[in-house]
């Protein structure tokens, strides 16, 4: 028998895919009126992905971060917190990761991995706590606390990258090399695809059993849809909030680490397409259930690599990207709304 | 067809899918009178109304107004008729004033262009000095309170001179004083010569304004009365389908009742908020085993502050509670859970539920432990649902089915699965809060009655009620609250309303 919260997964899946394969449609027309090839154009934007090894290579590396932040705020979401900073978060655990392993180049593998690692996902926790904590004790409002905290560690990590830990070999704001004892191994049989890819999606299912079938995440629900009412049955729901705090920086954080070891094998100032906002849609998409946005995330991966594709091969311009993703936002939630007015109804009588 | 009836429904049917909603309804509203529709939760009466408003339209049957046979097609057709309608929920917009609200949709104009302020506000001053409704035309909606907000919903009805008003479950919303307030100007409105047809499931307020009164149940029209001449107990008994027993524990023998020890204690118990002032002051409460100890107070005396201090949930600044000899007064709210309280809270959606998760989790919230439900640290799906389902059964709780949302209960059925919670760790005291507001007949009987089988097995219960009527119900002892002190607690033998009436509004000094 199928359990409730599976078959919810799985509802949570058709809604976006009916929505995805919708705004592909419309996005066709749009490519038609101002492409003479719009089918080959259409081609590039879907499966170029799927060219090659090395693209579908580049493909999961686009998608590893997206996984870690969306199911991270997946937690915090959960616990009613609407956390934006995602990419603030994602940029201190890079840093911190790339400090440490700069820092300590000279320790083994064995210490120097797990070390770096572990300060990056910290490093990102503490970047999640301070919203959450602020929020709790406070009431301060944390959609401005991570915004404004988005800009500080931006800032700060531009400061590093450029003042003290910049490759001067190289152009740009990038670091030293980490160095290669500690790269993260390519997935068998992908080169160059980061097996930070497979830890993701083992993330993301563990989260959703974390989330659905312990008490402790009953518990983090309860707060988040009603403070006051988890309160009462005894839930310490203030605890819990921070706590999803610290695991939505904690995975932000982790998926900084996880590129800058598996992927970029630097920090790179500029590594990011905005990850964490990307990342927030991709967990809103999926109706903040960490199974569904593992696929969301992908959904996304996928057109941000495969514009590139289509606009070299045609001159349709990559931009239409975001055209596509805001007309799927759109029709997202032109459904969710719908969905509203007909339970409405029914409650009603 | 008569023709001193205003409105005349015959035989009206609605279907929704395979749910028959009304089936051959018949109603005559006479002119000029107060007409009662009462009936359980899902009865049919706000599908009825709606169908007068033109919100849905009815499946088969006609409708008759002023006597001529009429379609209503949508609720501006129902308004050029001139039937108004107040809904339960307000439509008002919050940052306008009083008079443009009046005349949203409908702004009088000056030189076809601007809006014409200043007649608004003159029209909408006659209006309101017409009904004695004590408004001011220019104060923004948003700044006014619930019962006044309430007035102007009225007075929307009657700018455009609406024959028949329409007052869909008009106190669910008010507090008693504003009830009363509002039973006078429906009254007045009779007697200004409006037609007033008034929805409530509430006994009292159809006894104390209505002239004739119509029952429905299950989409039926059971009966309709000239009110005077039925008791509050053949209305419910027509709403409910069977005697209803709303009378407790009064009219039984008191003295065979025997208490046992005390299980809850306040001692000497003050509270004061962040600018210093006392909300509750030195409170003595001593509730037995066995013992119902019913608090009684008008709303916002303390009772809120008194339920949240015992339950865990503010701190407390003075004094001491104890449950079954263990001092609690540092405790936390799961601690406290912990040693046997249980807590049914005054608003089961603000502190009972969380309405958007499912039934089962609301219902195991407190009770993932004892029950089992976990199996090496994981909720185990199949426990979890068999819980849920002894609850549901064991109290009846309609149309809820472990993976539903709370929120598409009934008020009712939503309060059951607090009680089916709270009852689950057999507490050995109960704090129960307001735990019928909002309820029909026939869901505050089953909860009356699960609070007193409750005593019975031995638990102590405190009953926080603004609800006179339920605490000598219930009650064996009465404390009475009064700006957070307690003016005198009395047994229910030396108790009657007239002394409790008098106490509740501060009318003696601390007894003796």
């Amino acid at each position: 028998m199928m359990s409730a919260e599976l078959k919810g997964s799985l509802n949570a899946l058709i809604a976006p895919i009916g929505a995805i394969v919708l705004t592909m449609l419309l996005g066709f027309i749009l490519v038609a009126a101002i492409s003479d090839e719009p089918v080959l154009a259409y081609r590039e934007l879907m499966f170029a992905n799927f060219d090659s090894l090395s693209n579908f290579a580049m493909f999961l590396n686009r998608a590893t971060p997206l996984v870690l932040i969306s199911v991270g705020i997946t937690f915090a979401f959960r616990a009613g917190v609407f956390n934006v900073g995602g990419e603030g978060q994602l940029f201190a655990g890079a840093i911190t990761t790339t400090v440490v392993g700069i820092a300590f180049a000279t320790l083994p593998a064995m210490i120097l991995f797990p070390f770096a690692v572990i300060s990056g996902i910290a490093a990102g926790a503490a970047v999640g706590w301070v919203p959450g904590i602020l929020k709790v004790k406070l009431g301060v409002d944390e959609v401005v606390v991570t915004l404004m905290l988005n800009t500080i560690v931006l800032l700060f990590t531009s400061y590093l990258v450029n003042q003290v830990i910049r490759d001067t070999t190289a152009y740009g704001a990038v670091s030293w090399e980490l160095p290669e004892h500690i790269w993260l191994p390519s997935i068998p049989g992908i080169p160059d695809a980061t097996s930070g890819f497979m830890i993701a999606v083992v993330l993301s299912l563990a989260s959703w059993v974390v989330l659905f079938r312990t008490q402790w995440g009953a518990e983090v629900r309860s707060s988040g849809t009603n403070l006051r009412y988890a309160e009462a049955v005894g839930i310490a729901a203030g605890k819990r909030v921070i706590t999803a705090m610290l695991i939505a920086g904690g995975f932000a954080g982790f998926a900084g680490s996880l590129y800058v070891l598996g992927i970029g094998h630097r920090f790179e100032q500029n590594f990011s397409p905005e990850y964490g906002l990307i990342a927030l849609t991709c967990a809103l998409l999926a109706r903040v259930n960490p199974i569904a946005s593992l696929f969301t995330a992908l959904y996304y991966a996928l057109m941000l690599n495969g514009a590139a594709y289509m606009q070299i091969s045609t001159e349709v311009p990559r931009s239409l990207v975001i055209l596509l993703t805001g007309l799927l936002v759109l029709l997202m939630t032109a459904r969710l709304a719908r969905k509203d007015t007909n339970t409405q109804t029914f409650d009603a009588f | 067809m008569d023709h001193d009836n205003i409105l005349v429904l015959d035989s009206i049917g609605k279907k929704f899918g395979d749910i028959v909603a009304l089936e051959n309804v018949d109603l005559s509203i006479r002119r000029g009178e107060v007409h009662v529709v009462c009936g359980e939760n899902g009865a049919g009466k706000s599908t009825l109304m709606n169908i007068l408003v033109g919100i849905h339209s009815a499946d088969g049957g006609k409708i008759f107004f002023n006597g001529k046979e009429t379609k209503i097609r949508d609720p501006l057709a129902a308004g050029a008729m001139g039937i108004g309608m107040v809904h339960q929920h307000f439509t008002l917009v919050p940052s306008m004033s009083v008079a443009e609200n009046l005349f949203l949709g409908h702004h009088l104009l000056r030189f076809g262009i601007f809006s014409d302020h200043r007649t608004m506000v003159e029209r909408a001053d006659i209006l309101i000095d017409t009904y004695s409704f004590a408004l001011d035309p220019e104060a923004i909606v948003s700044s006014l309170s619930v019962g006044q907000r309430q007035r102007v919903e009225i007075l929307k009805a009657l700018v455009f001179d609406a024959e028949l008003l329409i007052l869909d479950e008009p106190t669910a919303v008010l507090t008693p004083p504003e009830v009363e307030e509002l039973l006078k100007v429906i009254t007045n409105l009779r007697d200004r010569g409006r037609t007033v047809l008034f929805i409530t499931h509430k006994l009292r307020e159809v006894k104390a304004v209505s002239d004739r009164v119509t029952i429905l149940r299950r989409g039926k029209n059971i009966s309709t009365h000239i009110t005077k001449t039925v008791t509050e107990n053949d209305i419910a008994r027509d709403m409910v389908g069977r005697d209803v027993f709303l009378t407790g524990r009064q009219g039984q023998d008191h003295g065979m009742r025997t208490f046992g020890e005390s299980v809850l204690q306040l001692e000497n118990v003050s509270i004061t908020n962040s600018s210093g002032r006392l909300l509750l002051d030195n409170i003595d409460l001593d509730v037995r085993a066995g013992e119902v100890l019913g608090v009684a107070g008008v709303d916002g005396n303390g009772q809120t502050e008194l339920a949240e201090a015992i339950a865990g949930l503010i701190p407390i600044q003075a004094g001491a509670i104890r449950l079954d000899g263990t001092d609690i007064t540092h405790v936390s709210v799961a601690g406290r859970q912990e040693v046997g309280l249980g807590f049914v809270p005054e608003d089961r959606l603000d502190r009972g539920l969380s309405s958007n998760m499912s039934v089962a989790e609301n219902m195991a919230a407190t009770n993932y432990l004892r029950e089992g439900i976990l199996r090496r640290g994981f909720v185990d799906k199949d426990q979890l649902t068999e819980f849920t389902q002894k609850g549901i059964e064991q109290f009846d709780i309609r149309g809820a089915k472990p993976d539903l949302a709370v929120a598409s209960l009934s008020g009712g059925n939503m309060q059951k699965v607090v009680l089916a919670r709270e009852f689950a760790r057999e507490p050995k005291a109960l704090l129960v809060s307001q735990p019928t507001r909002g309820l029909d007949i026939g869901a505050s009987e089953f909860v009356y009655s699960e609070i007193l089988s409750a005593a019975d097995k031995g638990n102590g219960i405190l009953l926080i009620s603004s609800e006179l009527s339920e605490i000598f119900a219930l009650a064996d002892r009465i404390a009475v609250i009064y700006s957070g002190c307690i003016m005198q607690v009395l047994t229910r033998e030396d108790a009657d309303e007239e002394t409790i009436g008098i106490l509740m509004n501060g009318g003696k000094e601390h007894a003796a």
